[in-house]
């Protein structure tokens, strides 16, 4: 399951989660969650370098910008298929990371 | 309310510690050796200095307090400014007002980094609370990651090309062949920035900045002790810094420049046309471009026609990074902040040897800083005056 925070005094959502909201500061937040999330690809990067040993097996690695319907921005690992401008739905991964497709 | 100019406040005694790939010392010893050499450079005593500013990523656990006890210095000022490649100009900025004010009466202010094997991996991975938990954990890409997204979002909205890049990549390192402290010398070629291996596309090996220790340093004290010390100085003409700019924007392509810059030129009385030397931060090329942009060189979306209309070299239409920028002296950590804005005050004493911007009365100096989660937050820029 994938969750994203939201204010419920504003009803702002944010990410990354934090302990009060960006918009009115309030602490107020809830957690919106389901299996995957709408979003919108911004940007990408093929990763070719590694500043971790354990991550080098794994490279070449397709990273993005995902913009979530909801609003927030999450840099999320990418589907080697998705361009930006592309419709993806983002979910979390056995590893809890985003994983956008 | 418009600011107060810097009037009756100088800059004297750029000074460099010199950058070295790795290092087995710690940041404190090439913060003390710029030190030394700041009062080498002034003929001053260690106890005239009253004022300080220090930046580093690897003095920790120590802040500005801790070194300034290693060092013996008691001073009535002082500033730790962990804002790196906005650090320099944000010294100038506080140390200046700390001068008008009578707050200090010669502020050192001081930059640099120790680099090792695992230095630079650890800064990245805990560089902020956002990039630790959001960022780092996608592949442990570090600043070339981040930067990256936002170089392809930059080409696909203006058309840049990697050619664009690398006209601004071969540029600097003609230049860096004046500049002696430079690391990276060896001639660069265009087809040599294309064909280098890709670390993180659209971003290949020319368009990164190779991690290096170093510090650099400069004062800050009124007009009249400067004439009285017999130090050249140069003049603060305008001086402008902006944090987390455009917060709504879904992925940066303008840096906080914009919202500062006619406030800049007004403070200084002249216009981008009127510089005869640009140092920008220049962590990755396309940076360079959204200063050009923010700082109102040409409009938003047109650094790619600016830079192929000019030529950054030291001879050509615009000499810019005229000591090589952070891409040939390499980024000494926090010192990356300050490097643009030690070459311009050479180029305006007159020190910068076989680098030397004939007749160079005013530069434009830039500084970005702090990519914490996927935008850099801090920007900064001054213009600087021959005295």
């Amino acid at each position: 399951m994938i969750r994203l925070q939201h204010c419920s005094a504003c009803g702002t959502a944010q990410y990354p989660p934090r302990e009060f909201c960006a918009a009115c500061l309030s602490d107020c937040l809830t957690w919106d969650t389901a299996e995957a999330l709408p979003g919108r690809v911004l940007a990408r990067t093929i990763l070719h370098h590694s500043n971790e040993e354990a991550m080098r097996a794994r490279l070449p690695l397709t990273v993005g910008l995902v913009q979530f319907d909801a609003g927030p921005v999450a840099v999320c690992l990418l589907s080697t298929t998705a361009e930006p401008g592309d419709v993806v739905r983002v979910r979390l991964n056995g590893d809890a990371l985003l994983e956008a497709a | 309310m418009s600011a107060r100019g810097y009037d009756n406040v100088v800059l004297c005694c750029p000074v460099t510690e010199p950058y070295v790939r790795r290092s087995e010392h710690g940041a404190a010893w090439f913060l003390a050796h710029t030190l030394r050499r700041l009062l080498d450079a002034a003929a001053i005593a260690k106890s005239q200095i009253d004022g300080s500013c220090v930046s580093s990523f690897t003095l920790h656990p120590d802040t500005a307090v801790g070194f300034i006890q290693q060092a013996g210095l008691s001073p009535r000022f002082l500033e730790w400014l962990p804002m790196g490649g906005a650090c320099g100009i944000i010294a100038l900025r506080r140390a200046a007002r700390a001068v008008q004010a009578g707050d200090a009466d010669i502020v050192a202010c001081i930059a640099g980094d120790t680099a090792n094997e695992s230095s630079f991996r650890d800064l990245v991975a805990n560089f902020s609370s956002f990039s630790r938990d959001a960022v780092y954990p996608y592949g442990a890409g570090g600043p070339n990651a981040s930067f990256a997204l936002i170089a392809d979002a930059y080409m696909r909205a203006t058309g840049a090309t990697r050619e664009d890049f690398g006209k601004l990549a071969v540029s600097q390192r003609a230049n860096a062949q004046g500049n002696p402290l430079a690391l990276l010398r060896t001639p660069l070629t265009l087809d040599q920035y294309l064909a280098a291996r890709p670390i993180a596309e659209p971003l290949h090996l020319f368009d990164c900045v190779m991690p290096c220790a170093g510090a650099d340093g400069f004062l800050v004290m009124p007009e009249a002790r400067a004439r009285v010390l017999n130090l050249p100085f140069v003049r603060i003409l305008g001086a402008i810094e902006r944090h987390n700019a455009f917060p709504d924007d879904p992925v940066q392509v303008r840096g906080g420049w914009a919202m500062d810059r006619d406030a800049l030129w007004a403070q200084a009385g002249l216009e981008p046309r009127d510089v005869q030397c640009v140092q920008t931060y220049d962590d990755y090329p396309v940076i360079s471009m959204l200063q050009f942009e923010g700082l109102g060189l040409c409009a938003a979306g047109e650094a790619p026609a600016f830079v192929r209309r000019h030529d950054f070299t030291i001879a050509g239409s615009l000499p810019h990074n005229t000591g090589g920028g952070q891409l040939s002296m390499g980024q000494a950590g926090a010192a990356g902040g300050y490097l643009g804005l030690v070459e311009a005050m050479r180029q305006l004493l007159g020190q910068a040897t076989a680098r030397q911007v004939p007749d160079a009365r005013h530069a434009l100096v830039s500084g970005f800083g702090m990519i914490n989660y996927d935008r850099g937050l801090c920007t900064a820029a001054t213009v600087l005056g021959r005295a």
